[in-house]
Protein backbone atom coordinates (compact mmCIF):
# COMPACT_ATOMS: atom_id res chain seq x y z
CA UNK A 1 0.00 0.00 0.00
CA UNK A 2 1.36 3.20 -1.00
CA UNK A 3 1.99 5.66 1.49
CA UNK A 4 1.27 9.55 1.70
CA UNK A 5 4.02 11.75 2.88
CA UNK A 6 3.66 13.58 5.93
CA UNK A 7 4.01 16.78 4.11
CA UNK A 8 1.32 15.80 1.54
CA UNK A 9 -0.87 15.31 4.54
CA UNK A 10 -0.83 18.67 6.09
CA UNK A 11 -1.05 20.49 2.87
CA UNK A 12 -4.03 18.40 2.61
CA UNK A 13 -5.45 19.24 5.77
CA UNK A 14 -4.31 22.95 5.72
CA UNK A 15 -6.63 22.87 2.41
CA UNK A 16 -10.00 21.71 3.97
CA UNK A 17 -9.36 23.88 6.67
CA UNK A 18 -8.85 27.07 4.72
CA UNK A 19 -11.96 25.58 2.99
CA UNK A 20 -14.18 24.89 5.25
CA UNK A 21 -13.27 27.82 8.21
CA UNK A 22 -15.90 30.06 9.21
CA UNK A 23 -18.20 28.78 12.15
CA UNK A 24 -16.02 25.53 12.63
CA UNK A 25 -15.39 23.96 15.67
CA UNK A 26 -18.22 23.52 18.90
CA UNK A 27 -15.21 25.04 20.73
CA UNK A 28 -15.89 28.42 19.47
CA UNK A 29 -19.72 27.85 19.38
CA UNK A 30 -19.43 27.43 23.12
CA UNK A 31 -17.34 31.00 23.66
CA UNK A 32 -19.92 32.20 21.33
CA UNK A 33 -22.60 30.71 23.56
CA UNK A 34 -21.43 32.05 27.25
CA UNK A 35 -20.50 35.52 25.72
CA UNK A 36 -24.20 35.98 24.92
CA UNK A 37 -25.80 34.15 27.61
CA UNK A 38 -23.34 36.45 30.26
CA UNK A 39 -24.65 39.55 28.08
CA UNK A 40 -28.45 38.12 28.82
CA UNK A 41 -27.52 37.71 32.59
CA UNK A 42 -25.98 40.66 33.19
CA UNK A 43 -28.77 42.84 31.84
CA UNK A 44 -31.82 40.59 33.82
CA UNK A 45 -29.67 41.00 36.88
CA UNK A 46 -29.55 44.80 36.42
CA UNK A 47 -26.32 44.49 36.60
CA UNK A 48 -25.82 47.36 33.83
CA UNK A 49 -21.90 48.02 34.11
CA UNK A 50 -21.49 44.33 33.80
CA UNK A 51 -23.65 44.45 30.52
CA UNK A 52 -21.80 47.06 29.25
CA UNK A 53 -18.19 45.38 29.75
CA UNK A 54 -19.74 42.27 26.93
CA UNK A 55 -20.35 45.17 24.73
CA UNK A 56 -17.66 46.16 21.66
CA UNK A 57 -16.94 49.75 21.96
CA UNK A 58 -18.65 50.85 19.12
CA UNK A 59 -21.87 49.02 20.72
CA UNK A 60 -20.77 51.15 24.09
CA UNK A 61 -21.15 54.63 22.67
CA UNK A 62 -24.93 55.50 22.63
CA UNK A 63 -26.06 52.60 25.10
CA UNK A 64 -27.45 53.77 28.36
CA UNK A 65 -25.66 51.46 30.96
CA UNK A 66 -27.58 52.27 33.74
CA UNK A 67 -31.01 51.07 31.75
CA UNK A 68 -30.03 48.67 29.50
CA UNK A 69 -33.47 46.47 28.20
CA UNK A 70 -33.25 43.94 25.91
CA UNK A 71 -35.38 40.50 25.77
CA UNK A 72 -33.43 37.55 27.18
CA UNK A 73 -34.38 34.52 27.37
CA UNK A 74 -32.09 30.93 26.67
CA UNK A 75 -29.70 30.44 23.97
CA UNK A 76 -31.42 28.58 20.89
CA UNK A 77 -29.19 28.98 18.05
CA UNK A 78 -25.70 29.78 17.56
CA UNK A 79 -23.95 30.70 14.03
CA UNK A 80 -20.66 31.79 13.58
CA UNK A 81 -18.58 33.14 10.82
CA UNK A 82 -15.09 33.92 11.16
CA UNK A 83 -14.92 36.58 13.61
CA UNK A 84 -18.71 37.14 13.56
CA UNK A 85 -21.90 35.65 15.30
CA UNK A 86 -25.49 35.58 15.58
CA UNK A 87 -27.39 34.21 18.63
CA UNK A 88 -30.45 33.96 19.11
CA UNK A 89 -32.72 33.47 21.99
CA UNK A 90 -36.13 32.70 23.48
CA UNK A 91 -37.03 36.63 22.76
CA UNK A 92 -33.68 38.27 21.24
CA UNK A 93 -31.52 38.16 18.23
CA UNK A 94 -28.13 38.94 19.16
CA UNK A 95 -24.85 39.79 17.03
CA UNK A 96 -21.23 39.39 18.28
CA UNK A 97 -17.48 39.89 17.21
CA UNK A 98 -14.68 38.32 18.36
CA UNK A 99 -12.04 40.29 19.95
CA UNK A 100 -8.49 40.80 20.62
CA UNK A 101 -10.33 40.28 24.51
CA UNK A 102 -12.79 37.81 23.52
CA UNK A 103 -16.86 37.80 22.22
CA UNK A 104 -17.98 40.82 22.78
CA UNK A 105 -21.69 41.76 21.70
CA UNK A 106 -22.17 44.22 18.95
CA UNK A 107 -25.77 44.44 19.03
CA UNK A 108 -28.63 43.30 21.05
CA UNK A 109 -32.50 43.57 20.89
CA UNK A 110 -32.38 43.43 17.10
CA UNK A 111 -35.18 43.52 14.57
CA UNK A 112 -34.93 42.01 11.24
CA UNK A 113 -35.53 44.02 7.81
CA UNK A 114 -36.03 42.08 4.94
CA UNK A 115 -32.56 42.27 3.09
CA UNK A 116 -31.54 45.66 4.72
CA UNK A 117 -29.42 45.72 8.50
CA UNK A 118 -31.31 44.50 11.65
CA UNK A 119 -32.31 47.55 13.74
CA UNK A 120 -30.60 47.01 17.81
CA UNK A 121 -31.80 48.42 20.40
CA UNK A 122 -28.49 48.32 21.68
CA UNK A 123 -25.22 48.72 19.07
CA UNK A 124 -26.32 47.60 15.57
CA UNK A 125 -25.44 49.52 12.69
CA UNK B 1 21.73 19.55 -12.87
CA UNK B 2 22.32 22.05 -15.12
CA UNK B 3 20.42 20.38 -18.03
CA UNK B 4 17.27 19.73 -15.02
CA UNK B 5 17.58 23.14 -15.01
CA UNK B 6 17.21 24.33 -18.52
CA UNK B 7 15.46 22.13 -19.58
CA UNK B 8 12.61 22.49 -16.95
CA UNK B 9 13.47 26.06 -17.28
CA UNK B 10 9.88 27.64 -18.22
CA UNK B 11 7.94 26.04 -15.71
CA UNK B 12 10.46 26.59 -13.04
CA UNK B 13 10.46 30.52 -13.74
CA UNK B 14 6.37 30.38 -13.63
CA UNK B 15 6.06 28.05 -10.63
CA UNK B 16 8.95 30.67 -8.60
CA UNK B 17 6.73 33.80 -9.90
CA UNK B 18 3.48 31.58 -8.88
CA UNK B 19 4.53 31.79 -5.57
CA UNK B 20 6.02 34.84 -4.93
CA UNK B 21 2.84 36.68 -6.28
CA UNK B 22 0.85 34.41 -4.15
CA UNK B 23 3.13 35.40 -0.88
CA UNK B 24 2.44 38.54 -1.63
CA UNK B 25 -1.17 38.44 -2.06
CA UNK B 26 -1.18 36.87 1.29
CA UNK B 27 0.96 39.86 2.98
CA UNK B 28 -1.17 42.64 0.89
CA UNK B 29 -4.73 40.65 1.49
CA UNK B 30 -3.95 40.67 5.05
CA UNK B 31 -3.14 43.98 5.64
CA UNK B 32 -6.44 44.94 3.08
CA UNK B 33 -8.65 43.11 5.35
CA UNK B 34 -7.54 44.71 8.41
CA UNK B 35 -7.89 47.83 7.19
CA UNK B 36 -11.56 46.80 6.58
CA UNK B 37 -11.83 45.02 10.17
CA UNK B 38 -10.37 48.26 11.63
CA UNK B 39 -13.37 50.24 9.79
CA UNK B 40 -16.42 47.98 11.26
CA UNK B 41 -15.27 47.36 14.77
CA UNK B 42 -12.98 44.50 14.56
CA UNK B 43 -9.36 43.98 15.48
CA UNK B 44 -6.42 43.21 13.27
CA UNK B 45 -5.56 39.39 12.72
CA UNK B 46 -2.08 38.26 11.71
CA UNK B 47 -0.98 36.75 8.33
CA UNK B 48 -0.94 33.18 9.28
CA UNK B 49 -4.65 33.34 10.85
CA UNK B 50 -5.28 35.40 7.24
CA UNK B 51 -4.00 32.63 5.08
CA UNK B 52 -5.98 30.06 7.11
CA UNK B 53 -9.18 32.60 6.54
CA UNK B 54 -12.34 31.90 3.98
CA UNK B 55 -11.23 35.81 2.19
CA UNK B 56 -8.08 34.61 1.53
CA UNK B 57 -8.93 30.84 0.23
CA UNK B 58 -11.89 32.90 -1.78
CA UNK B 59 -9.60 35.33 -3.31
CA UNK B 60 -7.07 32.78 -4.60
CA UNK B 61 -9.88 30.22 -5.61
CA UNK B 62 -11.88 32.81 -7.74
CA UNK B 63 -8.41 33.38 -9.35
CA UNK B 64 -7.55 29.72 -10.25
CA UNK B 65 -11.10 28.53 -11.32
CA UNK B 66 -11.10 30.81 -14.15
CA UNK B 67 -7.55 29.80 -15.01
CA UNK B 68 -8.37 26.51 -15.60
CA UNK B 69 -11.78 26.99 -17.12
CA UNK B 70 -9.77 29.46 -19.51
CA UNK B 71 -7.64 26.17 -20.53
CA UNK B 72 -10.57 23.81 -20.45
CA UNK B 73 -12.35 25.97 -23.45
CA UNK B 74 -9.51 26.88 -25.29
CA UNK B 75 -8.35 23.05 -25.23
CA UNK B 76 -11.85 21.86 -26.68
CA UNK B 77 -12.37 24.53 -28.56
CA UNK B 78 -9.28 24.63 -30.38
CA UNK B 79 -10.38 21.46 -31.40
CA UNK B 80 -13.13 22.26 -34.16
CA UNK B 81 -12.51 25.82 -34.20
CA UNK B 82 -9.61 27.77 -36.21
CA UNK B 83 -8.47 31.09 -36.30
CA UNK B 84 -6.36 31.29 -39.65
CA UNK B 85 -2.62 32.68 -39.10
CA UNK B 86 -2.49 32.27 -35.57
CA UNK B 87 -0.22 30.31 -33.57
CA UNK B 88 -2.99 29.33 -31.14
CA UNK B 89 -4.48 27.54 -33.89
CA UNK B 90 -4.45 24.47 -35.88
CA UNK B 91 -4.52 24.76 -40.07
CA UNK B 92 -8.00 24.18 -41.10
CA UNK B 93 -7.12 21.31 -43.03
CA UNK B 94 -7.03 19.31 -39.28
CA UNK B 95 -10.56 20.35 -38.25
CA UNK B 96 -12.19 17.93 -35.69
CA UNK B 97 -10.05 15.33 -33.60
CA UNK B 98 -7.85 13.71 -36.44
CA UNK B 99 -7.05 10.43 -38.10
CA UNK B 100 -4.55 8.02 -35.81
CA UNK B 101 -2.09 8.72 -38.57
CA UNK B 102 -1.96 12.46 -37.43
CA UNK B 103 -2.74 11.82 -33.69
CA UNK B 104 0.48 8.82 -33.40
CA UNK B 105 -2.35 6.36 -32.27
CA UNK B 106 -2.94 2.23 -33.51
CA UNK B 107 -0.63 1.23 -36.09
CA UNK B 108 1.20 4.43 -36.07
CA UNK B 109 2.53 4.68 -32.79
CA UNK B 110 6.39 5.74 -32.24
CA UNK B 111 9.05 3.62 -29.85
CA UNK B 112 8.92 6.71 -27.76
CA UNK B 113 4.76 7.28 -27.25
CA UNK B 114 3.52 7.20 -23.95
CA UNK B 115 2.18 3.80 -22.80
CA UNK B 116 -1.01 4.87 -22.35
CA UNK B 117 -0.76 6.04 -26.46
CA UNK B 118 0.53 2.44 -27.01
CA UNK B 119 -2.18 0.15 -24.84
CA UNK B 120 -5.34 0.62 -26.69
CA UNK B 121 -8.96 0.56 -25.48
CA UNK B 122 -10.31 2.53 -22.73
CA UNK B 123 -6.50 3.02 -21.43
CA UNK B 124 -6.17 5.37 -25.31
CA UNK B 125 -9.51 6.69 -24.56
CA UNK B 126 -8.94 8.50 -21.34
CA UNK B 127 -5.39 9.51 -22.26
CA UNK B 128 -6.65 10.97 -25.65
CA UNK B 129 -8.80 13.60 -23.54
CA UNK B 130 -6.75 13.72 -20.50
CA UNK B 131 -5.23 16.64 -20.39
CA UNK B 132 -9.27 18.25 -20.91
CA UNK B 133 -10.43 16.15 -18.55
CA UNK B 134 -7.65 17.26 -15.86
CA UNK B 135 -8.14 21.19 -16.24
CA UNK B 136 -11.87 20.49 -16.34
CA UNK B 137 -11.25 18.59 -12.78
CA UNK B 138 -9.11 21.40 -12.11
CA UNK B 139 -11.67 23.84 -12.65
CA UNK B 140 -14.51 22.62 -10.61
CA UNK B 141 -12.52 21.82 -7.75
CA UNK B 142 -11.52 25.18 -7.76
CA UNK B 143 -14.87 26.69 -8.84
CA UNK B 144 -16.06 24.47 -5.94
CA UNK B 145 -13.66 25.64 -3.33
CA UNK B 146 -14.61 29.58 -3.98
CA UNK B 147 -18.12 28.51 -3.84
CA UNK B 148 -17.61 27.29 -0.14
CA UNK B 149 -15.15 29.87 0.83
CA UNK B 150 -17.19 32.38 -0.91
CA UNK B 151 -20.39 31.73 1.38
CA UNK B 152 -18.18 32.05 4.27
CA UNK B 153 -16.35 35.37 3.29
CA UNK B 154 -20.27 36.65 2.40
CA UNK B 155 -21.60 35.31 5.44
CA UNK B 156 -19.06 36.82 7.65
CA UNK B 157 -19.82 40.64 6.21
CA UNK B 158 -23.32 39.60 6.58
CA UNK B 159 -23.14 39.43 10.07
CA UNK B 160 -20.44 42.27 10.50
CA UNK B 161 -23.25 44.42 9.28
CA UNK B 162 -26.20 42.98 11.09
CA UNK B 163 -27.63 41.19 8.09
CA UNK B 164 -29.01 37.62 7.53
CA UNK B 165 -26.87 34.60 6.69
CA UNK B 166 -27.71 32.97 3.44
CA UNK B 167 -26.97 28.84 2.75
CA UNK B 168 -24.56 27.43 0.36
CA UNK B 169 -27.97 26.98 -2.65
CA UNK B 170 -28.50 30.53 -1.92
CA UNK B 171 -24.91 32.08 -2.01
CA UNK B 172 -24.63 29.85 -5.81
CA UNK B 173 -27.29 32.35 -7.01
CA UNK B 174 -26.33 35.61 -4.90
CA UNK B 175 -24.81 38.65 -6.72
CA UNK B 176 -21.04 38.10 -4.99
CA UNK B 177 -20.74 34.56 -5.88
CA UNK B 178 -21.29 35.74 -9.96
CA UNK B 179 -19.83 38.57 -9.78
CA UNK B 180 -17.03 36.81 -8.80
CA UNK B 181 -17.06 34.32 -11.06
CA UNK B 182 -17.76 36.90 -14.65
CA UNK B 183 -14.99 39.49 -13.55
CA UNK B 184 -12.51 36.76 -13.47
CA UNK B 185 -14.08 35.16 -16.91
CA UNK B 186 -13.91 38.44 -18.58
CA UNK B 187 -10.54 38.60 -18.14
CA UNK B 188 -9.25 35.46 -19.20
CA UNK B 189 -11.24 35.14 -22.47
CA UNK B 190 -10.22 38.94 -22.95
CA UNK B 191 -6.88 36.93 -22.54
CA UNK B 192 -6.91 34.29 -24.98
CA UNK B 193 -8.91 36.56 -27.50
CA UNK B 194 -5.90 39.03 -27.95
CA UNK B 195 -3.39 36.17 -27.94
CA UNK B 196 -5.36 34.39 -30.33
CA UNK B 197 -5.54 37.23 -32.68
CA UNK B 198 -2.51 39.19 -32.08
CA UNK B 199 -0.19 36.48 -33.11
CA UNK B 200 -1.75 36.53 -36.70
CA UNK B 201 -0.32 39.75 -37.38
CA UNK B 202 2.19 40.15 -34.73
CA UNK B 203 5.72 38.94 -33.98
CA UNK B 204 8.32 38.23 -31.11
CA UNK B 205 11.20 37.07 -32.26
CA UNK B 206 12.41 33.68 -30.78
CA UNK B 207 9.26 33.05 -28.59
CA UNK B 208 7.52 29.74 -28.77
CA UNK B 209 4.02 31.96 -28.69
CA UNK B 210 4.71 33.78 -31.61
CA UNK B 211 5.99 32.95 -35.59
CA UNK B 212 8.98 33.28 -37.44
CA UNK B 213 9.13 37.15 -37.58
CA UNK B 214 9.27 36.69 -41.74
CA UNK B 215 6.19 34.65 -41.60
CA UNK B 216 3.24 35.34 -43.31
CA UNK B 217 0.14 36.60 -41.72
CA UNK B 218 -1.83 33.80 -43.62
CA UNK B 219 0.10 30.99 -42.06
CA UNK B 220 -1.26 28.88 -39.02
CA UNK B 221 0.24 26.85 -36.39
CA UNK B 222 3.78 27.32 -36.67
CA UNK B 223 5.99 28.74 -33.79
CA UNK B 224 9.39 31.38 -33.67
Amino acid sequence: MRKRSPTAMRLGSLLIATLLVGGCGSGTEDLVRRAAQDFSSAVADGDGARACGLLTEQARENADCAALEVPGGPVEQVEVWGDAARVRTAGDVLFLRELAVGWRVSGAGCEPRGDRPHECEVGGP
Amino acid sequence: MKRVLRDNGLGLFFGLLFLASLVGQAFAGNADLNERRLTDGGDPIGLGAYVLSSDFAVDVAENWQSEYLQFVLFILAGVWLVQRGSTESKPAHRLGRETDEQQLLGAHVEPGSPPWARAGGWRTALYSNSLGLVMLALFLGSWGAQSIAGRSSYNNEQLVHFQDTVTWWEYLASPDFWNRSLQNWQSEFLAIGSMVVFSVYLRQRGSSQSKPVGSPHTDTDENG
